[in-house]
């Protein structure tokens, strides 16, 4: 296991361009009128979906639609990847984009920065579709290989999002979890379901007349009887009939057999192919997608090419994805039956010569899936592994982790990046922090059994997931985990710097240890990778801001944060937690400028960024500074709240840091406003341009002279005594002298 | 539902080709539909049975849950699973 690292600029993982390819329409391919009139009647829903099992012709019959519509169409494949809701998007957004320039930017940059919301993509995405005013369909194929509860709750989000020209139209198995009901009852949802796709009689009889079988008409009834109308059994009848010398008695037999229709079908059409063809039919059908280079790489040939296109005229069975001839796949009935035929340990090295070919032809998500169904869990290991940075800086840290757990106990001890790198993952995601422990285990027990196969670059990763711990309220452990991710981090894993430091930074501010903070946030700024790891950098940012606005250095602080917040708003992490440290530094600078009602806007937007389900150290904080500021301006009462809420939070935390302290100094103040408050009504803080004037005319000055003193004009002065009259609650001299005495206003001078 | 022996019973009579499609369990074809008996493990196995019928195209009619004692005939074969994951492709996540 060697230690060398991605470079910094790692290539994102992209979108598997199949995917998004239209189904060409077969030439065979029956008008389905009746059910092409039922999709355009459903135009009125935001929602189409079609319902059935495999072999009802869904994806065929969307296709055709697709074909006859004027408006642009968007066809998303699914498959079980899509469980994660950003490589979903991802895919979509990519179709959006393509569509019109600038359309799905937006969602794509927001989805590429990892731990974004999707609710947040999904709604830029939709609002650019909503803007462009086009009318648009987007299918989704497959639907139902898609399972989890983030991804279809996504979609039905969006669905119901749906600005009017939008549609989309789902094909599925099984009916799924995305609201249907509640949209049924609102007559959002048009369904078309297994009984409206069957074939009718009729509809068999234009069948057999297009392939120019002839037959009784007594025989067309007996056929759609016996296949029930089933698209998938009558395609199958059709390919044998036609090429018999008398089709009337293939029906006999065919309803004269109790077997079931695709069983006695397949045989029969496999029997009557030449044997060059069965064997290159059964042997691809183990593959999912495919091109014409991938057949010969895996079958040892030289004429895919030949044989596909070939295939491809005379039946149903091989779908092309895309009209150059390069993808195609099987249609699932047909590949799942071929299957059966093939032997085990021949269809695993076919798929793992897929494999080896997708990763040599930079497919990584292809050759993982393939190495996974080839039971190879030692390839998927390696894949993901040359892969890792690519899929976590893209975002796509779900499938990464589902990857992670799809892998045996034994492959990730052999490879303790990955667990190390599912522990990140997993503590990214907010998973449970039994998860997150367990992986951390399993990659100790890997540097036990195996220490050679240790590298700084797993030490790395490990120490910085550990020192996550701060969000659960442990400063010193963060700390410390946080320098030894450092130290790994300098000895070989120069590409993880930038968010080593800005955990270590992030772990020193709370611990107090500000220069040291200021050092570490310093070096993650500068490096040059830095904006490639958007939350590091912002967050690194926002403590420069912090720690200057903390000592008195406004302008420096002011600068820093305005860095830190455009940056953000560019990379789409102007709502995630890093933006809010920028936010409270702003926050800070203005109280000290006298700028009290930015400084509490400030503050606030500081304190929503941080809120979360659990108590952390940051919403702790970030509490304290909007306490702090709202003293300053004397709302004493909510500040009493913040404080209070803060110092519940804190007293829960194992090792608050440096919390204590400032929530200590906090109430000392608010205790001191509330007494002066009480006896000078004090109404709210003059500013440092006010207190100056005060303390002229607390010197003797008069007015003129204080301007003089000042250099600013007499009815400048004029305006600033009234401020203080209003400000210290005085109606004369003594009494706001008196007043910002007993407040400790004039104290120092 | 418990673990224990099942019959699920699917349209139309299945041949031998289907044998390898339900690793570990029975299969036996008569009167124009087809018997899947044996031994289910838990949820997850059945779910497995229920996609792997699905993705055939197989038009389920029942399924039941069966004791020992009514075991079919000669066509049972003895208690005794597969320890993969039978009648599901190794797909990943």
């Amino acid at each position: 296991m060697s230690s060398r690292t991605e470079p910094a600029g790692a290539r994102r993982l992209g979108v598997s361009e199949p995917k998004l390819l239209l189904p060409r329409v077969h030439a065979g391919t029956v008008r389905r009128a009746r059910l092409l009139e039922l999709l355009d009647k459903g135009s009125g829903s935001p929602l189409t979906v079609l319902d059935a099992g495999v072999g009802y012709g869904k994806t065929t019959l969307l296709r055709s639609w697709c074909a006859e519509r004027p408006e642009p169409v968007i066809w998303l494949t699914l498959d079980a990847g899509d469980d994660d809701p950003v490589r979903l998007w991802t895919h979509l957004a990519t179709g959006v984009e393509r569509l019109g320039r600038g359309l799905g930017g937006r969602a794509l940059a927001s989805l590429s920065v990892r731990g974004s919301s999707i609710e947040t993509a999904v709604e830029e995405l939709i609002s650019g579709l909503g803007v462009s005013g086009h009318p648009l369909a987007i299918v989704l194929d497959d639907l139902h290989t898609v399972s989890s509860e983030r991804s279809l709750r996504s979609v039905a989000d969006a669905t119901r999002q749906l600005p009017a020209n939008v549609r989309v139209l789902v094909s599925t198995r099984s009916d799924p979890a995305i609201g249907v009901p509640s949209l049924r009852a609102g007559g959002m949802v048009a369904e078309i379901r297994a009984r409206d796709l069957a074939f009718t009689v009729e509809e068999t009889r234009g069948l057999v007349l297009r392939e120019g079988i002839a037959m009784s008409e007594d025989s067309v009834t007996l056929l759609a009887e016996r296949t029930e109308g089933w698209p998938a059994g009558l395609y199958l009848a059709a390919l044998w009939l036609r090429d018999l010398e008398d089709p009337d008695e293939g029906v006999r037999s065919l309803v004269g057999s109790a077997r079931h229709i695709a069983d006695y079908l397949t045989d029969e059409v496999l029997s009557v192919l030449a044997p060059p063809t069965r064997d290159f039919l059964l042997r691809t059908s183990v593959l999912g997608r495919f091109t014409p280079d991938l057949c010969d790489a895996v079958l040892d040939r030289e004429d895919s090419a030949r044989v596909l296109a070939e295939l491809a005229r005379s039946n149903m069975f091989l779908v092309a994805l895309d009209a150059e001839g390069r993808w195609y796949r099987y249609h699932h009935l047909f590949a799942e039956l071929l299957q059966l035929e093939c032997e085990h340990e021949h269809v695993r090295e076919l798929r793992r010569r897929a494999a080896a070919w997708c990763a040599t032809h930079g497919l990584i998500e292809d050759a993982i899936q393939y190495a996974a169904a080839a039971d190879d869990p030692a390839t998927v290991a390696q894949l993901l592994i040359q892969s890792h940075l690519a899929f976590i800086r893209g975002g796509r840290i779900e499938q990464f982790l589902g990857w992670v757990r799809w892998l045996p106990r034994d492959v990730l001890r052999e490879n303790p990046l990955l667990p190390a790198a599912g522990a990140t993952c997993a503590a990214l995601l907010a998973h449970p922090s039994l998860e997150v422990r367990q992986l951390l285990a399993t990659a100790e027990q890997a540097r036990r059994q195996r220490p050679h196969a240790w590298s700084p670059y797993i030490e790395a990763v490990v120490e910085v997931t550990r020192a996550m711990k701060i969000e659960r309220g442990d400063v010193s452990a963060a700390v410390r985990h946080a320098r030894r991710a450092l130290v790994a981090a300098r000895a070989g894993a120069d590409a993880l710097s930038v968010g080593v430091l800005a955990s270590l930074s992030q772990a020193l501010f709370f611990a107090g240890e500000l220069d040291e903070t200021r050092r570490a946030a310093v070096e993650a700024v500068e490096r040059p990778d830095a904006p490639d790891v958007p939350d590091g950098y912002v967050g690194s940012l926002g403590l420069l801001a912090l720690i200057d606005a903390e000592q008195g250095r406004t302008e420096s602080a002011e600068a820093w944060a305005r860095q830190a917040l455009s940056f953000a708003h560019e990379h789409f992490q102007a709502q995630s937690w890093t933006a809010s440290l920028a936010h409270l530094g702003l926050a800070v600078a203005c109280a000290s400028t006298g700028r009290l009602d930015e400084a509490e806007r400030e503050a606030l937007r500081g304190e929503r960024l941080r809120r979360s389900a659990q108590p952390t150290i940051g919403h702790a904080h970030a509490l304290l500074v909007l306490a702090q500021v709202r003293v300053r301006r004397s709302r004493l009462d909510r500040a009493a709240r913040d404080l209070e809420r803060a110092q519940r939070a804190i007293a829960e935390f194992a090792d608050p840091g440096r919390l204590p302290a400032i929530a200590a100094a906090i109430e000392h103040d608010l205790s001191t406003a509330r007494a002066d408050a009480g006896s000078h009504r004090i109404v709210e803080m003059p500013s440092a341009a006010e207190l100056a004037v005060l303390r002229g005319l607390a010197t003797g000055l008069s007015r003129r002279e204080i301007g003089a003193k000042l250099y600013i004009s007499l009815n400048t002065v004029k305006s600033h005594i009234r401020e203080l009259y209003r400000k210290l609650g005085a109606t004369s001299r003594a009494g706001a002298i008196a007043s910002a005495e007993a407040r400790g206003l004039l104290d120092g001078h | 539902m418990p673990q224990g022996r099942y019959r699920l019973v699917v349209d139309g009579e299945l041949g031998p080709r289907y044998a390898s499609a339900f690793d570990g369990m029975t299969i036996h074809a008569h009167n124009g539909e087809t018997e899947i008996t044996g031994a289910i493990i838990d949820q997850s196995h059945l779910q497995g049975l229920l996609e792997r019928i699905g993705s055939l195209g197989l038009t389920l009619h029942s399924v039941t849950p069966i004791s020992a004692e009514h075991a079919v005939g000669a066509h049972v074969q003895p208690a005794g699973v597969s320890d993969t994951d039978p009648g599901a492709t190794s797909k990943g996540p």
